[in-house]
């Protein structure tokens, strides 16, 4: 890795030099994950925010978020962890093949990108679920005011919306489809991204070129959509 | 100097041969175990503080700071920033760390408090299941000022009156 002298650095820019000794089109991808990062850090500290303020009747996420595929006992966050687990895994994938391109292993890269985008389609779907009961909500419902053509009417609710909310505060309904649908919205472009890119080490692009760096910056980006999740499964649903 | 697409950007002091690779692959793998271990107690601590109780400051702690643990490892070993030079590590990491930080502060203390003076208390009746009779009672008043004030409700009650 090291074994090259820097005076032979052929990372240079248009002007000559490498600002950094990083390329160019790495850079400026990790200055775009610090301005996206910008973004969720706003939504999960209003999140907090909020969450002090309806303290008494905020939901607890762990009551909310207990439901498991196939098992009808109330395990408590084990589909959230799973989710986790989902995308762990991905990221793993990518980094594999950021590896593989680094030793210009063609077949690898593919193999390890396909998997990536499996586990990608497969957080996705996981979201989907989720986010189906969390529609849906429970048999017997809550009583709530809600407003009905314009009038305050109590009456039993199923599930949750952006207008009410059968476990607390209609407010941590509209966090959660935000905040879970941005990052998800992140992770349906990354498999979007990762698609084109796998097509293109498919074509043999990256081989005319004699590097995967595309790769590498499409794991950036992948990486920084697992970074964010780590902090949303902290931050929104553990605490 | 023309910017497109076969343009020499790359860093090839990166690309190593199959030896190397191989001690690369392992340190991922391990670093994957970490953090699934990690997930793993998170869980684990969280529904047992669920079901026996425990104490929610040191619980907060705990999984703040795995969660920094965790972030570590990503941007470390995945995202390869412990292999750039000191400069960029640093423009990279310093915004991070604020937001972080405001994060933090955001879960742990209210803002200046003002979240705690203008805390909304919850409404009694959105909780429990009222009988027949209260429904009722509730019908029958329903334009009067009984209400306590959720947001919905006293916005509502504004445009009513």
């Amino acid at each position: 890795m090291s074994d090259h002298a820097s005076t032979d650095y052929p990372a240079n820019w248009g002007g000559g030099v490498s600002p950094l000794k990083v390329s160019y089109g790495k850079m400026f991808m990790w200055f775009f994950l610090i301005s996206d990062a910008l973004t969720f850090s706003a939504f999960l500290s209003a999140y907090g925010f909020m969450r002090h303020k309806f303290a008494g009747y905020w939901p607890e996420p762990s009551k909310v978020f207990h439901h498991f595929p196939f098992v009808t006992k109330e395990l408590p966050l084990a589909y959230v962890g799973l989710m986790t687990f989902i995308l762990i895994m991905s990221s793993v994938t990518m980094v594999l093949a950021v590896e593989a391109g680094h030793r210009k292993d063609k077949k690898s890269v593919m193999i390890w990108m396909l998997l990536t985008i499996v586990g990608g389609f497969a957080f996705v779907g996981s979201q989907a679920w989720e986010w189906f009961h969390f529609i849906t909500g429970t048999e017997q419902g809550a009583w709530k005011d809600v407003i009905v053509d314009g009038k305050l009417v109590h009456k039993i609710v199923h599930g949750a919306n952006l207008t009410f909310n059968e476990y607390g505060n209609s407010l941590f309904g509209a966090f959660f489809f935000f905040i879970t649908g941005f990052h998800g919205f992140h992770v349906f472009s990354g498999v979007l991204i990762n698609i084109t890119i796998f097509i293109m080490v498919a074509r043999g692009v990256m081989e005319k070129r004699g590097h995967y760096e595309m790769v590498e910056k499409v794991g950036l980006y992948w990486h920084f959509v697992d970074l964010v999740w780590v902090f949303v499964f902290t931050f929104f649903y553990l605490l | 100097m023309e910017f497109h697409d076969d343009f020499p950007q790359y860093e090839f002091r990166d690309q190593h041969g199959e030896a190397e690779g191989k001690i690369q692959r392992k340190r991922l793998w391990r670093v994957f175990w970490y953090m699934l271990g990690i997930t793993i107690f998170e869980l684990a601590l969280g529904s047992y503080a669920a079901s026996k109780g425990f104490n929610k400051t040191a619980l907060i702690c705990i999984f703040i700071s795995l969660t920094i643990v965790k972030a570590y490892f990503i941007v470390y070993s995945f995202m390869h920033l412990g292999h750039e030079v000191k400069s960029m590590k640093w423009i990279i990491i310093g915004p991070y760390t604020t937001f972080i930080l405001y994060l933090v502060f955001m879960a742990t203390v209210t803002e200046g408090n003002y979240s705690a003076i203008h805390k909304v208390s919850p409404p009694d009746k959105a909780y429990a299941k009222p009988t027949e009779a209260e429904t009722k009672k509730a019908e029958a008043e329903e334009n009067e000022e009984h209400a306590p004030a959720t947001t919905t409700k006293s916005a509502e009650g504004a445009k009513h009156e």
